[in-house]
């Protein structure tokens, strides 16, 4: 028994570098009694809106949570307990009801080259999660992920506490966002190639990340676009560190036009309605800076620089994502990486969004032995309701070494 | 100059007296069965022969507020203009889908700003959508007399200063099957008809 306990523990600790933040809470449906499309343009890729409530701290923008929240918090101390610190402890409240959901996966594949051609992984993913605030000036977010990897159950269970002193300035600590590609973008089973690329000891974007982060944004000129800014400090690889040192990441953006990054609907009225639009175009650099680790070999350093854009207009949206990356191994060549992606969605009706992907990963752009990979992922979101969600996703590959690896994947996603 | 003030005072008072005198009223219960209350429901004449109504130039009003539409059913009489007021710090919409109200969209305004439309057909109770929460949810009931009331949570209503006379009374309710019954309504006092209605 004992070594059973043992075992799962150091499965759950081991998978934890395999945890995939995930956005759809429909716990904030509960809280504010509305729709899922108030903040998702198809869960969980975020709409205008939704980015304006994450960059107030999970809070309705411009003060107002307060009136919108529908279910009543439970005070942990009377507001006029602020007159009375230090002497007491500063008050605030949790949410009225449990804050948590599910968010099921399943999938039917099908992998070419697989001896199983067809197969039904049902259920790919459970996940629990749970977010909310805490009085006015701490959040959370957090989720308990358990996930079929070929056959193999992994668990994951990410976390993270936020200082929420105002929209432009918040502190996280736990699950940090590390990772620079516009998971608020993603519609696709498949990963964004910038963020799946691994360095040659194994590190890449993907995995958890660890730390503390300082992020923030604010409104443009006239309160419409406007920045974000994060920078932080990360284990590198999980929750336990495989080295001495820690990685350094940071990424700006800049927003031009379209709804406010933390909100407000100043001179925002249009003859247009729909909750998926928002006209805009979003420019951003990011770079990751760190000491990669594997057991046998040489520690490796890397460095990541990036930029992206982000360009929505009316029923389109094209986004593309840029990363370089030069790794060192004491004794090895210098190795240099260049991995790109370019994506272009429409929605044909608010329910029925078509999406082709386009990538490119060349691993060492001064070796020509190494021949890059590339692929193009057509693929069509079905939103059934407005938290089931199926997608239809191939992806081709379209260079000599992989071009039978080809893929079929349907997924049926649902969230309560 | 004397005798006209006194004259004018004299018709006026004439006629205030005969109105308040010779009109009755409506009043009942309404019993809403499979609904979570009795409320919503409209209670309304069907017809007025041989009288015309003309809309009030004062516009009707209904505030977006919290993520609801308040008030969440209004009758109103055909002709009518109805502001539509964002009081909320997110953009909101209002549409219908329903012909009747021509498929309206009056696209997206901010915090303190209203969007208006005047609902011209009589007998049309098109909902009122919100493109950007779609949890949100209201009626417009329009009519062709001011004669009518909206029942409260509990059932009751009332419609008062009705001109004496035999009248259809109908009650329409946003899920719940109409129905009609016939009245009297005496120059003096009040008829009382109670509904129940059900799916």
């Amino acid at each position: 028994m004992k070594k059973a306990i043992v075992g799962f523990l150091a499965t759950a600790l081991l998978v934890l570098v395999f945890a995939v933040e995930s956005y759809a809470i429909p716990a904030f449906s509960r809280k504010y009694r509305t729709s899922c499309s108030t903040c998702h343009y198809a869960a969980p890729m975020l709409n205008a809106f939704g980015k304006a409530f994450k960059n107030n701290g999970y809070r309705y923008p411009a003060g107002a949570d307060p009136e919108m929240t529908k279910e009543e918090p439970v005070s942990l101390g009377s507001e006029a307990y602020k007159k009375v610190w230090p002497d007491a402890i500063w008050p605030a409240d949790i949410p009225g009801t449990s804050p948590v959901s599910v968010w099921a996966v399943n999938r039917i594949n099908y992998a070419a080259l697989s001896d199983v051609k067809w197969e039904f992984e049902t259920p790919h993913e459970v996940e629990i999660l749970y977010a909310g605030t805490i009085g006015e000036s701490f959040s959370f977010f957090g989720e308990v992920e358990i996930e079929n990897d070929a056959g193999d159950l992994e668990i994951a269970f990410p976390l993270a506490l936020q200082y929420d002193d105002n929209p432009a300035l918040h502190v996280r600590m736990g699950m940090v966002h590390a990772d620079p590609t516009p998971n608020h973008l993603k519609l696709t089973r498949n990963h964004y190639n910038v963020a799946s690329f691994r360095s040659r000891n194994g590190w890449r974007f993907r995995d958890d990340h660890a730390g503390l982060e300082v992020w923030g944004a604010g409104n443009g000129s006239g309160e419409r676009g406007g920045f974000t800014y994060r920078v932080g400090v990360v284990n590198g690889q999980g929750l336990s560190d495989m080295n001495k040192e820690k990685d350094f990441y940071g990424k700006m953006t800049y927003k031009i036009g379209g709804l406010g990054e933390v909100g407000g609907t100043e001179g925002a009225g249009s003859n247009a309605s729909e909750f998926f639009l928002d006209d805009n175009v979003t420019l951003g650099a990011f770079m990751y800076t760190g000491t990669a680790s594997k057991t046998g070999v040489a520690d490796e350093d890397f460095t990541v620089f990036g930029g992206d854009v982000d360009f929505w207009y009316q029923r389109f949206i094209l986004n593309g994502t840029l990363m370089l990356m030069d790794s060192r191994i004491t004794g090895t060549p210098k190795r240099n990486s260049m991995v790109y992606y370019a994506q272009a969605n429409a929605v044909l009706y608010p329910w029925l969004i078509g999406l082709v992907r386009y990538e490119w990963e060349d691993r060492d752009t001064d070796q020509d032995l190494v021949k890059p990979v590339n692929a193009i992922i057509p693929g069509i979101t079905l939103m059934a309701r407005a938290n089931v969600k199926l997608i239809f996703e191939f992806k081709k590959f379209l260079d000599e070494a992989n071009k039978k690896n080809d893929t079929f994947g349907f997924q049926i996603n649902f969230g309560i | 100059m004397t005798k006209r003030i006194a004259l004018s005072l004299f018709v006026f008072l004439a006629f205030f007296v005969s109105s308040a005198v010779i009109a009755g009223g409506i009043r009942g219960k309404v019993k809403a069965r499979g609904w979570k209350h009795s409320g919503d429901a409209v209670v309304h004449i069907d017809k007025v022969p041989g009288a015309t109504f003309t809309a009030p130039e004062k516009h009707a009003t209904m505030d977006q507020r919290n993520l609801v539409f308040v008030p969440h059913i209004l009758p109103v009489l055909a002709g009518t203009t109805v502001d539509y007021q964002n009081s909320d710090d997110v953009l909101h919409n209002v549409f219908s889908p329903d012909k009747c109200a021509e498929k309206f969209n009056l696209g997206t305004w901010p915090k303190g700003q209203t969007r208006s439309y005047s609902f011209k057909e009589a007998g049309c109770f098109p909902v009122m959508l919100c493109n950007v929460h779609p949890e949100m949810e209201a009626y417009i009931v329009v009519l062709e007399n001011p004669y009518y009331a909206v029942s409260a949570k509990d059932g009751s209503y009332e419609i008062k200063n009705v001109p004496p006379g035999k009248y259809t009374l109908k009650i329409w309710h946003e899920k719940l099957k109409g129905q009609s019954v016939k009245i009297e309504v005496p120059e003096k006092g009040e008829v009382v008809a109670d509904f129940e209605i059900k799916r």
